[in-house]
């Protein structure tokens, strides 16, 4: 019994707010002490596809994937590099890697905007990327050093000594035996990304609108339909995450 | 005939201490060269210098072509069928696929895996892996194999098919080995010649059968074991296997107190003007505890040392001198 009340517990907890803002998504003239809407209109998620919103949403799409594959790309040799130290060196070498997603960001964000000015990026999509993947590399580097901790070294020693250069042993070993886990880190660097607010705000200057600042934008304008539908879809790739790695936990070795 | 590995002078550091000095040695083209030490000597550190995967701090190493180094419990590629381990040197070569095909399907039958081919390195059991990596080691006709205790990880019938295995490489492969192991059994079935390592040097380079009757040192003697050791005349210690200690109607009067039943041999235990050795017997008809015998020792066995070297080989049986124990 006690069981079934938490499990609808966490249930509604889950699927109310979601619900809401499917409903204030939708609702028009909508106010207290109304239960539903007295009227819908569709009008926020056409300008998903056509308007402001949708560009954002391009906007947050290709900032994120472009962050995810190259936090992926410098997050691997370092959580290699990590993985197969010891003892102070791992140790000072985690605390390294962690350093970028310790840092609250907006201090990250101010330290960074310094030289993104000289190197004439701040305020352009590039220089919010390249801001995007300080925090994600940290991020996926700890989580690469997890997961080549568990690969057996010997594994790669083997490849080197029959032969295999440096980048055959990271092309036909060492990636091959990891790549689900290169499809998670991707994933991973993708959703750091795309909820990314306080760094895209000071190195974005508010030319580079992502979604999540659209959000903001619609709330402090009072437009709750258009920051709903923007939210909602804000959900949309962790949902999708986690169902992928739901998916892939049950699939078969 | 140009050796197959030349190593001179070489320091190879490891653990805390100060390491490997003053390696030397050198290998024949298709010679099986034993390094024997005990645990923590050294010798996997050793292996993986001559495999170029550790660092060395002196000397030179001079290899006639590709050394490969096989791992104690060798790993498979775990995301690449058996056919695609063994064909992983010649591809990484770029080998073309008609010759790749030849030779693994050759490699593979030369350990007795043929028909594995198709299946995946989870389904295979200990045994099996260290044959399909033992192809893979000498599909690309290396000029050098290094075998890291290759036997240590098997049951004792796994060793020796893997024994007859090892054996039967060099059949249509004439690359020399480097095999390290702590065993004397494995040493002997193995090696063509044999280098002990101990306090992190070479001590002695020997035949298997040399090295067994004659011992360069004191420290040699003793690591090989189950050799009897007695302090003889002066400051010399006498050593001598059980099988040199005979029944002889002249000889020493000895007790026997006790029997040791190993898979190598029965051996009793002799009390001896108040020593104790061991003297090798019939298994299927072994003295009685507490049987009084007399007993002499086969000068061929015998060497003997003083501070700790080896000086003289006794011409006359060792009953002729005081035993001090």
């Amino acid at each position: 019994m006690g069981r079934r009340v938490t499990l609808a517990a966490l249930v509604i907890s889950a699927v109310a707010p979601l619900m809401l803002l499917g409903l204030w998504s939708v609702g028009d003239r909508w106010f207290f002490p109304a239960l539903i809407p007295p009227t819908f209109t569709t009008d926020s998620w056409r300008a998903m596809l056509t308007g402001q919103l949708g560009a954002a949403a391009v906007v947050s799409g290709v900032v994120a994937l472009a962050t995810a594959v190259l936090s992926c790309a410098l997050a691997m040799p370092i959580g290699h590099a990590v993985a197969r130290l010891s003892g102070w060196r791992r140790h000072m070498a985690s605390a390294l890697a962690f350093l970028p997603v310790a840092a609250p960001p907006i201090a990250l964000g101010l330290g960074l905007q310094y030289t993104f000015v000289a190197l004439d990026v701040s305020g352009t999509i590039v220089g919010v990327i390249a801001a995007h993947v300080v925090p994600a590399t940290g991020f996926l580097a700890i989580y690469f050093s997890g997961v080549f901790t568990a690969l057996d070294p010997r594994i790669e020693d083997e490849a080197r000594s029959l032969g295999a250069t440096p980048i055959q042993v990271w092309t036909r070993i060492t990636i091959p035996i990891v790549r689900r886990h290169i499809g998670d880190a991707l994933a991973l660097g993708f959703l750091v990304s795309w909820a990314q607010v306080p760094l895209t705000l000071v190195i974005g200057g508010g030319i580079v609108r992502t979604l999540p600042l659209a959000v903001y934008d619609y709330l402090r304008a009072g437009e709750t339909r258009y920051a709903a539908t923007g939210a909602l879809l804000l959900t949309v790739p962790p949902i999708l995450a986690l169902l992928a790695a739901r998916r892939e936990r049950v699939a078969p070795l | 005939m140009e050796p197959a590995l030349l190593v001179q002078g070489l320091a190879v550091p490891f653990g805390s201490g100060p390491g490997l000095r003053e390696v030397t040695f050198d290998v024949a083209a298709g010679e099986r060269f034993v390094v024997l030490g005990a645990s923590g000597a050294g010798k996997t550190s050793l292996l993986r210098a001559l495999a170029g995967l550790s660092p060395v701090t002196d000397g030179t190493i001079a290899v006639a072509g590709p050394a490969i180094y096989l791992h104690q419990t060798p790993v498979l590629f775990p995301h690449l069928t058996v056919y695609e381990n063994v064909a992983f040197p010649l591809r990484i070569r770029g080998r073309p696929q008609a010759e790749i095909d030849g030779r693994v399907r050759a490699a593979l039958a030369s350990v007795h895996m043929g028909g594995f081919a198709p299946r995946m390195p989870r389904t295979l059991s200990g045994g099996q892996t260290h044959r399909v990596a033992l192809a893979r080691a000498v599909v690309a006709r290396p000029a050098l194999l290094l075998l890291d205790e290759p036997l240590a990880s098997l049951d004792p019938t796994l060793r020796e098919d893997m024994r007859r295995t090892i054996l039967g490489l060099q059949a249509d492969w004439d690359g020399a080995m480097v095999i390290v192991t702590h065993d004397l059994d494995e040493m002997s079935a193995l090696a063509d010649r044999v280098a002990v390592l101990l306090d992190r040097r070479i001590a002695q380079i020997a035949s298997p059968a040399e090295l067994l009757s004659r011992p360069a040192s004191l420290a040699v003697a003793r690591f090989l074991g189950h050799m009897n050791e007695m302090r003889v005349s002066g400051d010399a210690v006498a050593v001598f296997p059980p099988t040199a200690v005979r029944p002889q109607a002249n000889g020493f009067h000895a007790r026997v107190s006790g029997l040791r039943v190993r898979v190598r041999g029965t051996t009793a235990v002799l009390a001896v003007e108040g020593a104790e050795i061991e003297m090798s017997v019939d298994p299927f008809q072994p003295p009685e505890i507490g049987d009084e015998l007399t007993v002499g020792l086969d000068p061929r066995g015998v060497v003997t040392f003083r501070d700790a070297q080896n000086v003289e080989t006794p011409s006359v049986p060792i009953s002729s001198t005081r035993i001090v124990s």
